[in-house]
């Protein structure tokens, strides 16, 4: 059915999910890069952030989560396309009003020959 | 009480509420307070009454002003003002009202530090009352008037913590440009007024399907400018990323929740259903809509990953739902009368209503989050979930949904867009998914700073007193209940909502028989 959905059965995905996400961790804790039984060696290398590590300067946050290398991953592979996005977010009001006169000639242009 | 009796006080209500504000403040701080719950919920009250006349009866409602009938004396074309509701506006009158109550109840607590507060429930209820006049108008320049009051009040409110730069800047900004793209969609509006010689929008579109001329597209590429401006839509949102964040929390519930939606994406569907419909290529201008979506679902949700500031995370995460809701329009457009463009654009009206609410939701948390903590820096909230459980757990909610986790209201919205998307063309639902990897990727960043392991500085921080809280609790409640009935409200309220705005001859009807 068109557009056909039932909130139970994703219900059932997600208890799914849950359990597999489960047996993963348990996997990653025996496959992991540690060694040991106990200690250091049997963390699961999650993000590049250790929440362990000390780093001189930055005390007052140790030993905290902070969430900020979680998607280190994706944003170290699309290092380039967000140096873009960034670059282009100025903040400068000549820019924005730019881009709406851009954006009205394009829209026009596109109407005038098209539509 | 039938809809044309309600209709006018949808509007004195909140206009007299406003007006009287300064002097019910002279009475005191629980006065003025009362008067602004008293006002909101009042207006709620209509708001809810009036769609569920709507619903029910499945007319639409016409109000003249000053008269009984539109049409002039001795002529047989309309002359006069209308307001003329049909189901899509009467959900949006729904979604106002509800919004903007729970954000008068949250300002109680969340403003109770601020000083000027007389100004502030003034300028909130005159918000209110623009994106209610939007709603419900069916003239042209009627509309421009409450865009204008819309786009005034919000200006003010961006800036109105005016101790900080942040706030007067963003203002600033927001105004300058916000101006310029109100005066396109006026240049619009002159043409149109100049080449038709009238401005109801019924009578406008029985003259552009019989006379479809230049003028015509001109004005109507600056509508879409204008709108999409207005709507956050990229390239042409940096705005939004600079004055949601700035503005007072319950002020960015608004704006991010209702606002952009009343005053862009209503607007632009208003505009291109009921006034061009047919009478443009419905083909290339549902093209260049679907662009813009797919520009801004992607920039939007990208840019949220990087941010480190929760409010401008959710208000970048704004822009790429905006993007979701314009490919829905778009599809809808493109594919005008067929099942997949019916599909999309229930899709698109769906989540304007479910994104008001899960937006809401989220920047009232953040609300709470800088109340408590003074800091709206994500690396500074590691472990917030210890000692606010109510407000993560809420958050967690929020999130879940506008990422489009079922069962929640915001997979169902997304679920017809994504489906409709992928029949209509593989890469947009392709490009659709790619928003949501980012989308993800920004709220599992805090999320996963939220449940970490507790700085010195969170715990301190407790969940909020309870003018602030029920709000939340309410708006939570409201995500999971929608979610448990999707299928439902798609089929009884969204697919009748998209068949009435595709009937642009019901519109007119209801207009010229209304003699």
């Amino acid at each position: 059915m068109f557009g056909y959905w039932d909130a139970l059965y994703f219900v059932l995905v997600f208890i799914v999910g849950l359990i597999l996400a489960y047996l993963l961790d348990l996997w990653a804790r025996k496959r992991g890069m540690g060694t040991r039984e106990t200690g250091d060696g049997t963390k699961i290398f999650i993000s590049g952030e250790d929440p362990e590590k000390v780093i001189p300067g930055f005390e007052h946050l140790e030993g905290y989560y902070t969430g900020k290398n979680v998607m280190w991953g994706l944003t170290y592979a699309l290092k380039r396309f967000f140096t873009v996005l960034k670059a282009d977010h100025t903040g400068l009001l000549t820019d924005y009003v730019s881009y709406l006169v851009i954006v009205t000639a394009f829209v026009m242009g596109v109407l005038l020959i098209w539509g | 009480m039938n809809g044309e009796a309600i209709l006018p006080y949808l509007i004195i209500i909140p206009l007299f509420g406003a007006f009287s504000m300064p002097i019910v403040s002279l009475a005191g701080r629980k006065a003025r307070e009362a008067w602004a719950v008293i006002i909101s919920g009042a207006t709620l009250a209509l708001g809810s009454a009036l769609f569920y006349y709507v619903w029910e009866s499945g007319k639409i409602v016409l109000y003249t002003l000053g008269a009984k009938s539109p049409l002039g004396q001795g002529v047989n074309f309309p002359i006069r003002i209308v307001w003329e509701v049909d189901t899509f506006g009467a959900l949006m009158v729904l979604m106002v009202t509800f919004v903007s109550f729970m954000a008068v109840i949250y300002s109680l607590g969340y403003m109770k530090h601020d000083t000027g507060l007389d100004k502030y429930y003034t300028l909130i209820i005159i918000l209110e009352l623009g994106m209610l006049g939007i709603a419900i108008t069916g003239d042209l320049f009627n509309f421009y008037v409450f865009l204008e009051i819309m786009s005034i009040a919000s200006y003010a409110l961006v800036a109105f913590r005016n101790d900080t730069w942040e706030g007067i800047e963003a203002g600033i900004k927001y105004m300058f440009v916000g101006s310029i793209a109100s005066s396109l969609i006026l240049l619009g509006i002159a043409l149109l007024y100049g080449q038709y010689g009238t401005l109801t929008m019924g009578y406008l579109a029985l003259k552009l399907s019989q006379n479809p001329t230049v003028v015509g597209k001109v004005a109507l590429a600056l509508f879409i400018a204008g709108l999409l401006f207005k709507s956050g839509a990229s390239p042409v949102h940096m705005w939004l990323a600079d004055a949601h964040p700035a503005a007072p929390s319950s002020i960015s519930a608004m704006l991010s929740g209702l606002v952009i939606k009343i005053g862009g994406i209503y607007a632009l569907t208003r505009i291109l259903f009921s006034i061009y419909g047919t009478s443009i290529s419905t083909k290339t201008v549902g093209w260049v809509i679907i662009v813009f979506a797919c520009i801004t679902l992607i920039v939007g949700n990208a840019m949220a990953v990087i941010q480190t500031d929760m409010k401008r995370l959710l208000a970048y995460s704004s822009v790429g739902q905006i993007g979701y809701i314009l490919l829905g329009i778009g599809i809808g457009l493109t594919a005008y009368g067929s099942q997949t463009g019916e599909i999309a654009l229930a899709g698109a009206i769906y989540h304007t209503f479910n994104h008001a609410l899960m937006k809401a939701l989220l920047f009232l948390i953040a609300g709470v989050v800088i109340h408590q903590l003074g800091t709206r820096n994500l690396n500074e909230l590691s472990g917030l979930a210890k000692t606010m459980p109510k407000t993560t757990f809420a958050f967690l909610i929020g999130a879940a949904a506008i990422i489009g986790m079922p069962p929640l209201n915001g997979f169902a919205s997304k679920w017809l867009i994504y489906e409709s998307s992928a029949i209509f063309n593989p890469l947009l639902g392709a490009i659709a998914i790619i928003g949501t990897a980012f989308c993800t990727a920004a709220y599992v960043r805090v999320l996963y700073t939220f449940f970490g392991r507790p700085s010195e500085k969170v715990m301190k921080a407790k969940d909020p007193e309870g003018t602030m809280l029920w709000p939340i609790l309410i708006l939570t409640i409201a995500i999971i209940v929608m979610g448990l009935f999707p299928w439902q409200i798609s089929d009884k309220i969204m697919i009748p909502a998209v068949k009435t705005l595709e009937n642009q001859l019901a519109y007119v009807s209801t207009l010229l028989g209304g003699a």
